[in-house]
């Protein structure tokens, strides 16, 4: 562990509240201390040298997705990532590309979720007589749930959106969430929606074929999802769906 | 699923799924990897030069179908006929590829914006198809022309267009270019459609080809620029 360095940080400051105001890139000292992530060197920071400092956490454990930022031109979480990863001592921040700026690292990537889900139409689509609430549920496989779970992990942090070059370049594409979360509910046995209502939803330029597979998503997401063969299983579901 | 629910809530994204994105996915890939491996064979075939003119003749008349013709040498009509079909794939390659193409202004700012921004290999690699890619709609007809035009294929019917007829320069440009794209546009058509799950592997075997196969194109060019230098016109073809 590298005790007693001084990491500089050079911090992406924008507020677009602030009339006036200019992106500007701005420099920190901090001294470094054991096991020291990202994520407390910025809370260090605003504690002690700038209160006004925008950036987002709730967990600080990898588990809430607020904290993904770029750091040193990696997307990823900030609460994840160990100080003493980069042996010259200086770290990057800016924030994640492709969403709607709060401030400074601070980006509204539930305004995108949101929006997703809605258009996707992401949540369980069940059989209408499937509905009782004075019925027992009916029990799923374990290696079905199994399955499901490996999808259910996504924490929703943007990186994968901002980690392809196809979503900035094309700003209604679904991005690699938006596919996952399509696999998570076509596998699931509950789910009364065919592949041909699937294609509707995924089977153009937005979704699956306007994908180029850079595979960003693939590479960056905190998760360790498995984007890609995620996407080429959907993509060969529906390249054979209205042949 | 009730879809005309779905189409009035998307009004503003895509239009619903249409059968044409899913073939024109297939038809990019299908065309992509008739290419590659018709490259793959090409620059091994022209490539036989380096064993010396009597090897690539051999080459040239058994692919143009020696053992069917009167004189043994074979027919240059197969190639011109064989370079209409490579013309007609590349047509269609290209036509569903363009759909690729950040072909406005803002999308380019986007995309280097995004380079410059986020540090990731295969998208730098994408980039590199893509300029390709963009070179190859000028560089591949002009090649492809040539050989509808004037298919006569042989050591030293090469090598007079090579040398004499300045095709060097064309050579010279075309191979990186087509090379790059293919070797990329392979490694990336195996991980989009799932066919292999060792992508490390795969990129490097696709690295190795890159290098291997300029190295044997340019070599074979330099053969033939040497061959065409010690032709005085007009020529007479090599007979073995």
């Amino acid at each position: 562990m590298s005790q007693g360095r001084t990491l500089t940080f050079n911090i992406f400051r924008y507020d677009p509240q602030e009339p006036g105001d200019k992106p500007k890139m701005v420099k920190y000292q901090i001294e470094e201390a054991p096991g020291m992530t990202v994520f407390i060197a910025l809370n260090m920071l605003r504690e002690k040298q700038d209160p006004s400092l925008q950036f987002d956490f709730v967990c600080r454990a990898g588990i809430c997705g607020s904290c993904a930022m770029v750091i040193n031109g990696f997307p990823t979480l900030a609460c994840r990532t160990l100080t003493s990863k980069y042996p010259k001592a200086e770290i990057t921040l800016m924030p994640l590309p492709g969403f709607e700026l709060i401030g400074d690292l601070s980006v509204n990537t539930g305004k995108f979720m949101r929006e997703l889900a809605e258009r996707l139409k992401l949540w369980l689509h069940p059989k209408a007589d499937e509905v009782d609430i004075h019925r027992i549920e009916a029990p799923m496989a374990p290696e079905e749930a199994a399955k499901l779970y490996e999808l259910e992990r996504c924490v929703e942090c943007g990186v994968c959106v901002s980690a392809c070059a196809t979503k900035q370049m094309r700003d209604t594409f679904v991005g690699a969430v938006g596919m996952m979360k399509i696999a998570r509910f076509e596998l699931d046995s509950r789910d009364t929606r065919s592949v041909e209502d699937f294609y509707h939803v995924i089977g153009n330029q937005d979704g699956v074929f306007g994908c180029m597979t850079l595979l960003g998503c693939q590479d960056n997401c905190p998760k360790d999802l498995p984007h890609m063969q995620q996407i080429a299983y959907l993509r060969r579901k529906m390249a054979t769906a209205l042949v | 699923m009730n879809v005309k629910s779905l189409q009035s809530h998307h009004t503003h994204y895509a239009s619903l799924g249409s059968p044409w994105s899913a073939k024109a996915d297939k038809v990019q890939s299908i065309t992509g990897i008739l290419l590659g491996c018709f490259l793959l064979a090409h620059l091994h075939f022209e490539s036989s030069i380096l064993l010396g003119k009597k090897a690539f003749y051999h080459v040239v008349q058994f692919l143009e179908g020696g053992m069917f013709s009167s004189t043994g040498h074979g027919f240059p009509m197969v190639t011109k006929l064989f370079s209409i079909f490579i013309l007609i794939v590349v047509m269609l390659h290209a036509l569903v590829a363009l759909r690729r193409f950040p072909a406005q202004l803002g999308q380019w700012r986007a995309l280097r914006r995004h380079m410059s921004g986020i540090n990731h290999k295969d998208s730098h690699a994408w980039f590199w198809q893509l300029v390709t890619g963009f070179i190859l709609f000028f560089l591949a007809p002009v090649h492809i022309f040539t050989m509808i035009t004037n298919p006569e294929i042989g050591p030293h019917l090469s090598a007079e267009r090579v040398y004499h007829a300045n095709a060097w320069l064309l050579y010279a440009l075309l191979l990186p270019a087509v090379v790059i794209h293919a070797m990329i546009g392979l490694y990336r058509v195996a991980v989009k459609w799932g066919l292999t799950a060792n992508r490390a592997g795969l990129r490097k075997v696709a690295k190795v080809l890159i290098v291997y196969l300029i190295s044997i194109g340019l070599l074979s060019l330099i053969s033939y620029i040497l061959i065409g230098r010690e032709l005085s016109l007009p020529i007479t073809p090599f007979v073995p």
